[in-house]
């Protein structure tokens, strides 16, 4: 299940400039659509805690019984070490809802912004303020 | 049959030792070893976090972070021939096909790129010398404070050669020897700033209040700039304890630049492209 929705431009803004920047450090950011969240339910299959980016690979049931996997990129393993996040932060087979800025051509990646496990507890930026506005397959 | 084997590798080493002469240069020029006390030094220990993007004129700034702010800031004052290599730069930079050379791993930032970088810092200085450490790249700069010169025929790097002394607690340095963007392998952001192998520049480090370093660099290049440009950088002491780490930028780097186009790509999961741009 996908959800899409489209915040006001001073909270998409807001939402870049308080997170952990994953494209400023290596690369240009401009593939990833700050414009738009995303949000995804799935299944951790990996967390690559290297450098120079962190990479969530989640992978996602459409509903009909396909499986898409999905590259989600954050900070370099340095910076969220720092700030006190591990490789265990995302454990294989953890279920987990993904909120991300996606690239431009729907390809399954995008920039992570946050993440709720099932009881609740959460990772990065996540506002329960936020409600999706609409939704797509 | 011996001794003319003796007699051809003896000729063949005095043939090499005349080929690899020519050109050489002092090897280690004299000089008498002058420096500050250590306990005149400043205390500059800790990590430290550049304050600010890393784009230098922010006018540029365009996509994710947006138009910060209006106006010019930061813009070298750039001869008519370099401002245009500038802007065909930005105009590369708009359709994604000015990557940033970090992106493919393994070069140095440089200089004055070394002070633009995100990731913390260190700055460990000894009266002989100091070194300042960028976690990011990772980058090392050395300056040589014990009264040694730049030598004579210093060839060109991307951060060139250091040398300086401390006036109080500034630390005071001249850089010479920068290749600048001659390679195409070195620019000063990613939105396409770039000096020449002309370009030189003086800086000076000064701690500022507890919390903050300044660092003020004076850059000159008789090739692309009409007057010295001004740079000052901030850097603010991160918390007590901050640890550094590796950097190993091509460790699972799935941001390489396809040559064929100059566009940063995306690697899926399988090592293939998305294709993103």
């Amino acid at each position: 299940m996908k959800w899409i929705y489209k915040p006001v431009l001073a909270l998409a803004i807001a939402a870049l400039l308080g997170s952990v920047q994953p494209a400023a450090a290596h690369h240009s950011g401009a593939g990833f659509n700050s414009g738009k969240i995303i949000e995804l339910k799935g299944t951790i299959k990996e967390f690559q805690f290297k450098n120079p980016h962190t990479w969530i690979q989640v992978l996602v049931d459409d509903g009909t019984g396909k499986i898409t996997e999905w590259s989600l990129e954050w900070g370099s393993p340095n910076q969220l070490g720092r700030m006190g996040y591990r490789p265990s932060t995302f454990p294989a087979g953890a279920k987990v809802t993904v909120r991300l800025n996606p690239v431009r051509n729907g390809e399954p990646a995008g920039g992570f912004i946050a993440a709720k496990f099932e009881d609740g507890t959460t990772i990065g930026r996540w506002d329960d303020k936020v409600s999706p506005s609409a939704a797509t397959p | 049959m011996r001794a003319s084997l003796i007699a051809l590798t003896a000729g063949l080493l005095l043939v090499s030792g005349l080929s690899y002469g020519q050109g050489r240069g002092e090897q280690i020029p004299s000089y008498t070893p002058t420096v500050t006390a250590f306990d005149k030094l400043p205390d500059w220990s800790g990590a430290w976090q550049m304050v600010g993007g890393t784009v230098f004129d922010r006018a540029t700034q365009t996509g994710q972070g947006g138009a910060i702010d209006a106006g010019v800031r930061e813009h070298p004052p750039y001869n008519a021939e370099w401002e245009a290599i500038y802007q065909k730069n930005l105009a590369r930079r708009d359709k994604n096909q000015f990557p940033d050379v970090f992106t493919n791993c393994g070069v140095p930032a440089g200089f004055p790129r070394m002070f633009n970088l995100p990731d913390p810092y260190e700055f460990a200085i000894r009266p002989e010398e100091s070194w300042i450490l960028s976690e990011n790249g990772p980058n090392v700069m050395r300056i040589y404070t014990d009264g040694r010169k730049h030598l004579p025929d210093q060839w060109e790097t991307y951060t060139g050669d250091s040398v300086g002394h401390w006036e109080g607690d500034t630390l005071v340095f001249a850089t010479i020897g920068l290749k600048g963007s001659r390679d195409g392998d070195s620019i000063l952001d990613r939105t396409g700033l770039v000096l020449s192998d002309k370009s030189h520049g003086t800086t000076r480090i000064r701690k500022v209040n507890d919390n903050t370093l300044e660092v003020v660099m004076t850059i000159e290049d008789s090739k692309a700039l009409t007057k010295p440009w001004v740079v000052t950088k901030q850097f603010r002491k991160l918390p007590v304890g901050t640890r550094l780490y590796d950097y190993g930028c091509a460790e699972n780097n799935r941001n390489p630049v396809d040559e064929k186009t100059g566009k940063t790509l995306l690697l899926g999961p399988n090592g293939k492209p998305l294709n993103i741009n």
